[in-house]
């Protein structure tokens, strides 16, 4: 059996580079590039500056990480609206849990309530079949019930010191990678061996190569990484659930499960399984960042996070995913959550006035969807029409 | 019959001349096809699947434009390039599954297509009354469509038909999924209209039904025409002759002697029904047989084959395979070495979103994974390529999307899920339908190729001649039941015909 050759993988590269396909990274550059030009020529501080950059990373990574696990939800084929009521529940559970019995515990506790969440939404789902957009609209509104129960409709504030303190080193500070440029050349060393040991030449060497030229390099050109606790967390969680959906069975089976429902049963895939595991842990993670917000303002109000549930699905939409399930990627979901975290800084940062927001983030979000949705047809077109070009006089030969 | 309504001199209210069609995909669907019907008669199209009569009855309906050949309406010669052109100048189409508003009442739906700014004028109901007395039939008017018999349905939708003043009224299939009961006022408005005089033109797989409803009947056999004249000057012998033809397919026929009585037993099921429309279902498969599963469209076959693998919650009886009892989910019928190639490929075989490496490693992802839960790339891709070179699947290699192949390619690739994971019992609901000539020897190459290795093969088809080409057994599938078995060897077409439409032994079906 041939190994794939070199111009294959090359053209996999390419197409992955494709506006289709990277559009969204293209999109953050570009509203980059332009606030920068704007910032330079209205004489404001420099927007691309490492604080104003660490702070958009700061501010976005909650929504980010919402982001993520509901384009675990998308490409399972469902939909959650309950997000943004579980994660203020979450977050009231664990304000009232902290003094009386300590961090650990009431974290457990408010990540086991996102849980159940998740779980009641993806069994009701799938068990009983009903349509995920009418449950999680329910579960969305039920849940901010119990959080007005819990609260009693006042803002719960952590008053104790000592949950206050445990609370704020939870998510409060910066980290600092330090010599960035040579553990970077480490991994890329290290990944250039495994490339190596199975048996692809090229590829491990050239990334020998580079990690070794980075190590050296990183004496002169050596960099550290400050960033904020909760940044830390959106890399780890993105990173994990990238890595599991592109290279596991499971990410590869949750795919198909979205795609087509019936064709990954009567593969033997334990279709509603993959779906409940999804609301599951969507559930979990918004337990989570229900944690994160209320570290964050040690308070949470009755109509805390109202509305983020939009926000997220605005960020997964902008990064290219399908609203019917199949497609998707988190790493461009957390994109479109940085697109809307910058338009909204840079709002701030050039004095642009707060009214004319939703306007353009609205437009923003339908144009990227439109541009998916052309582009994606387009493609579909292209292809069908080189493939049956050189079919007809290869048939006949084929069915001789 | 109607004998007296059908006046071979006077002008025909429909007639087809020399009609082509080919689809952009190369597919020639009618070639040189002609039909004739005339005012207040009532016409039967048969033919087997993929004859073409579907094609036919698009061109008829607007739906299609054909490609070669003139259609002329009362006379004239007319183009019509939607449906809407159609209905309007007097065809009414029905098809297959009704297409009406479940959530309306039946009135609303009679007149959905009349227009008007109200959405219910008093007068409709008077017309409505004298739709009903036109047609010999009783219906509440305010019942919503969604609370109604499939038979019933099937009435509302000729109502319609009527209402639009349809001269000419296109039926498919109409009583392929009706009780007996529900037939019967079919058949009885049918003729009551015709004799009224609005012409049917009368489709269907059920040769007793187009015996006794029709006037003149004519057969399509790929894509031309092969016989027509009047009902009465055939009886089912000649109609299922002139269907299965002699030399259609190219498919040789080749079917094997029995197997030993003393190979293994691979797969056995034992009293399996199902609410879907199994009934008592039992039989034993054994290492190297084909058995056939020959029935009509609607008689059960491909439900039987859902409820033995699994996919069918609401089965319940046993299945085992080599022995051990097998859990009623596909999952379980996967792990135990079962495989089934389902009927639809787009929506039930394939995920169009991953290209065909993706596609033929997903039943079988875990044992080309390292620790069984990272794949290994490499090797999904090795197994593609050996796929498609085992298979002679055409395509521009292992990334090419399911959407990109044709009809037989798509079909090759369903195949290629279950050739290389250790399955050993097969099951294939209409394996080679909507694949042309050269993929269908192929895949019925492959087919023998699975009994010859050791496998036990299931074939569902509605082309008999197929079955016969590769079975080493036949079990004829009638109402969710098998009501006959054959060995291939010892039977023909022509009575797996009789037996599946329930003449012969099987029991007798009474339909005049």
């Amino acid at each position: 059996m041939p190994p794939e050759t070199a111009t294959a993988r090359r053209s996999r590269w390419r197409a992955a580079l494709r506006p289709g396909n990277a559009g969204v990274v293209y999109a953050l550059l570009l509203i980059v590039a332009v606030l920068t030009l704007l910032s330079a020529q209205l004489g404001r501080p420099p927007y691309l500056s490492a604080t104003n950059i660490i702070n958009i990373l700061d501010q976005s990574s909650l929504i980010a990480i919402l982001a993520v696990f509901t384009t675990v939800v998308l490409i399972s084929g469902n939909f959650d609206l309950s997000v943004a009521s579980v994660a203020a529940f979450s977050a009231a559970t664990v304000l009232s849990l902290v003094a009386p019995l300590g961090l650990p515990v009431a974290m457990a506790v408010a990540l086991g309530a996102g849980l159940v969440c998740g779980a009641v939404n993806g069994l009701i789902v799938q068990l009983v079949g009903i349509n995920a957009f009418i449950v999680t609209l329910g579960t969305m509104t039920a849940v901010r019930g119990l959080v007005l129960i819990l609260t009693d409709g006042r803002t719960i504030t952590a008053e104790d010191p000592g949950a206050q303190s445990s609370l704020i080193a939870l998510q409060a500070g910066y980290w600092t990678v330090p010599h960035v440029l040579a553990i970077a050349g480490v991994a890329a060393a290290a990944a250039g061996v495994a490339v190596l040991l199975r048996r692809s030449r090229s590829a491990g060497i050239a990334l020998l190569v580079a990690g070794v030229a980075a190590i050296a390099l990183s004496p002169v050109f050596g960099f550290e990484l400050r960033l904020s606790k909760p940044t830390y967390y959106l890399i780890v969680i993105a990173g994990i659930t990238w890595a599991v959906l592109r290279y596991t069975v499971i990410g590869r089976r949750l795919y198909a499960v979205g795609a087509n429902a019936e064709a990954a049963r009567l593969s033997g895939i334990n279709v509603n399984r993959y779906r409940i595991g999804a609301f599951v842990l969507n559930g979990l993670g918004s337990g989570f960042v229900g944690i994160l917000f209320a570290a964050k303002l040690l308070a949470i109000n009755p109509t805390g996070l109202q509305g983020t549930e939009l926000t997220v699905l605005a960020a997964a939409i902008l990064g290219g995913t399908s609203l019917f399930g199949g497609l998707g990627s988190v790493l461009k979901s957390v994109v479109g959550a940085l697109i809307l975290f910058t338009l909204d800084n840079g709002f701030n940062v050039l004095n642009l006035g707060a009214n004319y927001q939703g306007v353009i983030v609205g437009t923003v979000v339908v144009v990227a969807a439109a541009i998916y949705t052309v582009a994606g047809r387009q493609r579909q077109v292209k292809r069908v029409r080189e493939s049956s070009k050189p079919q007809v006089p290869v048939r006949q030969e084929a069915l001789r | 019959m109607h004998a007296a309504m059908v006046d071979a001199a006077g002008t025909p209210l429909l007639s087809l001349e020399g009609i082509g069609k080919e689809f952009p995909n190369g597919t020639v669907a009618l070639r040189d096809a002609r039909l004739t019907v005339h005012p207040g008669s009532v016409h039967g199209l048969v033919g087997a699947n993929g004859a073409g009569k579907s094609t036919m009855i698009k061109v008829i309906a607007g739906a299609h434009p054909p490609t070669s050949g003139v259609v002329r309406w009362k006379g004239e010669e007319i183009d019509w390039r939607t449906p809407g052109a159609a209905r309007k100048a007097g065809v009414a189409t029905i098809m297959q599954h009704v297409p009406l508003a479940p959530t309306l009442t039946v009135l609303e739906n009679v007149f959905l297509g009349t227009g008007g700014p109200w959405r219910l004028p008093r007068s409709r109901r008077a017309e409505f009354a004298r739709l009903l007395e036109r047609v010999g039939y009783a219906i509440d008017p305010d019942a919503e469509v969604a609370d109604l018999a499939i038979g019933e349905r099937q009435m509302v939708a000729i109502l319609q038909a009527l209402a639009t003043g349809a001269e000419l009224v296109v039926m498919d299939e109409p009583t392929a999924s009706l009780a007996e009961g529900e037939r019967q006022v079919v058949f009885d408005v049918v003729r009551r209209l015709s004799a009224q005089g609005t012409a049917f033109l009368y489709v269907s797989h059920f040769l007793d039904e187009v015996l006794s409803l029709t006037d003149r009947v004519t057969v399509l056999r790929d894509g031309t025409v092969v016989a027509e004249g009047a009902t009465a000057g055939y009886d089912e012998d000649r109609l299922v002759q002139a269907i299965v033809g002699r030399d259609l397919l190219g498919v040789e026929r080749r079917s094997a002697e029995p197997v030993a009585p003393d190979a293994p037993v691979l797969l056995s099921v034992r009293g399996l029904s199902s609410a879907a429309g199994v009934r008592e279902v039992s039989f034993e498969a054994r290492a190297g047989e084909v058995i056939g599963l020959a029935g009509l469209l609607g008689s059960g076959r491909s439900e039987i084959l859902h409820a033995v693998y699994g996919a069918d919650p609401r089965a319940s009886g046993e299945v085992r395979v080599e022995g051990r009892p097998v859990r009623r989910t596909p999952r379980a019928a996967v792990a135990a070495g079962m495989a089934l190639v389902p009927e639809d490929r787009g929506s039930q075989g394939l995920v169009n979103t991953f290209p065909i490496w993706k596609n033929i490693s997903l039943p079988d992802l875990a044992s080309l994974s390292s620790g069984r839960s990272l794949p290994r790339e490499p090797d999904e891709r090795g197994r593609a390529r050996r796929a498609i070179a085992d298979l002679g699947i055409v395509c521009a290699g292992p990334d090419a999307l399911p959407t990109e192949l044709s009809g037989g390619n798509a079909q090759k690739v369903v195949f290629g899920k279950w050739l290389y994971g250790g399955a050993r019992v097969f099951m294939l609901d209409e394996p080679t339908a909507g694949v042309d000539v050269g993929a269908k020897a192929d895949i019925l190459e492959l087919v023998r190729r699975f009994a010859a290795g050791g496998g036990a093969v299931l074939v569902v088809s509605s082309e008999f001649e197929e079955i016969l080409a590769v079975a080493t057994r036949v079990l004829v599938v009638r109402e969710g039941r098998i009501v006959a078995e054959r060995a291939a060897h010892e039977t023909s077409e022509e009575e797996l015909l009789m037996l599946a439409n329930g003449f012969g032994e099987g029991g007798a079906h009474d339909a005049a």
